[in-house]
């Protein structure tokens, strides 16, 4: 679900995406959101040589644009530049498939290199009382676990994977420590909101050796389910039939129609009536 | 027998009654019956969130600080009270999820209403608050909801949630709609308008299999 970009061109480059954003787009279009992870820079970021973010600051999110499934390269400049001809990161193609739902990330590797990667975001359903909580490493730091609860719930993610997992929604409290260990907290406690049908993503971003970890948050909404029904009854006695009773039930049940038909229209007549009220 | 009445201009309706009977035979479900009850589906406001106008050359780029610090958790407290006095209405609400069978959940104590808590609370900021109980039951006989079927166009509503707040809604419209033409992804819309939608069943009973065939649904927003 995740691509490396080649980049590697400039000593300060920049970025990492993140925001809210529906998650379906349009049956031919495509869903791209940026997040600005390196720290220390303020970028502009090109999408095919046209300046569509100017002076993006670290930390921040861009998006979500929906863009006709196609193939957009994109090139992230010092904030002063004049154009996309000399970029600190790409350029870059990020092929964008119809239906789908992205995040481009510029960050730092694990070695503090300027890189980005797109991510997939996963925006299938999911269940009644489920939120689905991602975790990316971006940061220039080494593999890490997320512990919530005590427990680890994401183990050994190096820069720059993901792991995710659907979790019934609550609110958890996040540590991030270093891979194989229970203390000290690289990152966190942080409380994170894990919604119900909604992909939480939560990226740890910066470099340990400069003492600029952090964490951003990123939300996809819109997968969750609808219930079936309201199963509100069981005794009939609010009924507009009649129970039917063995022999004769035929007529029962015409009768009861041709009541229910009779409220039915006094029901619409009332409505009627209603509404002339307003 | 029961009372048939049969108001003038709805004799030709026979044939349509006709036709549901041969579909009634047995199961309660038949798709394509003329109804009986009012079955109409009112015209929603679909306020969808118009996101990134779909465009040919790239649009304008929205952006917000992504720092995990600058998003608090907010969790909208949970209705706690509902009440509709001209009907008499005065429940408490607690939260459900689903049942087993992939339903709203509800409480068989007659003093309970049900809160769909996955969806919009009355304090969030858009979407369906969708509150359900029953109609009857054959321990506690008919119940609150039953009187939703007298609810009229600008009837007052009240939502208290958990933190006190005591919200104050006109009721739009009263549809009862067969069970499989619900449009439920409408009531459980958590997109649009904040807004508050009532539920509980109607219309028909299938005394076979004890389930009503229709839903009564009440929708109502926000006053003042």
């Amino acid at each position: 679900m995740k691509k490396i970009i080649a980049a590697g061109v400039g000593v300060g480059a920049l970025l990492a995406f993140g925001a809210i954003a529906p998650a379906n787009a349009a049956d031919d279009n495509a869903m791209l959101s940026v997040l600005h992870g390196v720290p220390g820079l303020t970028v502009d970021v090109y999408v095919n040589d046209e300046l569509k973010i100017d002076d993006f600051e670290p930390g921040d999110l861009a998006g979500p644009l929906e863009l006709p499934a196609g193939t957009y390269t994109v090139a992230i400049t010092a904030s002063d530049a004049a154009d996309a001809s000399s970029p600190a990161i790409g350029p870059v193609d990020l092929p964008l498939e119809a239906g789908m739902n992205y995040t481009a990330v510029a960050h730092l590797t694990e070695a503090g290199e300027p890189t980005a990667t797109l991510f997939t975001n996963d925006t299938s359903q999911i269940a009644a009382g489920q939120g689905r909580l991602t975790v990316r490493h971006v940061a220039a730091a080494p593999a890490v676990d997320v512990l919530a609860g005590g427990s680890a719930v994401v183990s050994n993610l190096a820069n720059p994977d993901e792991q995710k997992l659907d979790i019934p929604a609550s609110v958890v409290s996040a540590t991030i420590v270093a891979a194989g260990t229970t203390e000290p907290a690289v990152l966190g406690p942080a409380d994170v909101d894990v919604a119900e049908g909604v992909n939480t993503i939560v990226y740890a971003w910066g470099s340990l050796a400069d003492d600029n970890l952090a964490l951003a948050v990123q939300t996809v909404s819109g997968m969750h389910s609808t219930p079936d029904g309201v199963p509100a009854g069981s005794a009939g006695l609010a009924a507009t039939n009649a129970p039917g009773s063995g022999t004769g039930t035929w007529a029962v049940i015409g009768g009861a129609i041709l009541a229910a038909l009779a409220l039915g229209f006094a029901l619409l007549r009332r409505r009627g009536a209603a509404e002339s009220e307003r | 027998m029961p009372e048939v009445k049969v108001a003038a201009g709805v004799v030709g309706s026979l044939v349509a009654a006709f036709a549901a009977l041969a579909l009634l035979s047995g199961c309660t479900s038949a798709p394509a019956a003329p109804t009986a009850a009012p079955a109409s589906q009112a015209p929603r406001e679909s306020a969808s969130p118009a996101a990134a106008a779909p465009a040919r050359a790239v649009p304008d780029v929205p952006r917000t600080s992504a720092a995990l610090e600058d998003h608090p958790v907010v969790v909208p407290p949970a209705p706690t009270r509902l009440e509709v006095p001209d009907l008499g209405i005065d429940v408490s609400v607690r939260p459900v999820g689903l049942d087993d069978q992939g339903r709203m959940g509800l409480y068989d104590d007659p003093a309970i209403a049900a809160w769909y808590q996955w969806g919009p609370a009355p304090a969030s900021p858009a979407g369906s608050t969708v509150i359900a109980a029953h109609v009857d039951s054959l321990e506690y006989d008919l119940l609150p909801f039953a009187r939703l079927r007298d609810a009229a166009a600008g009837m007052t509503v009240f939502v208290t949630d958990a933190a006190g707040t005591r919200r104050g809604y006109a009721v739009q419209s009263l549809e009862v709609i067969e069970k499989a033409d619900v449009d439920w992804r409408a009531a459980f819309d958590r997109s649009g308008a904040p807004r508050l939608t009532l539920v509980t069943c109607g219309g028909e009973f299938d005394y076979e299999n004890r389930r009503y065939l229709s839903n009564l649904v009440v929708t109502a927003t926000p006053v003042g």
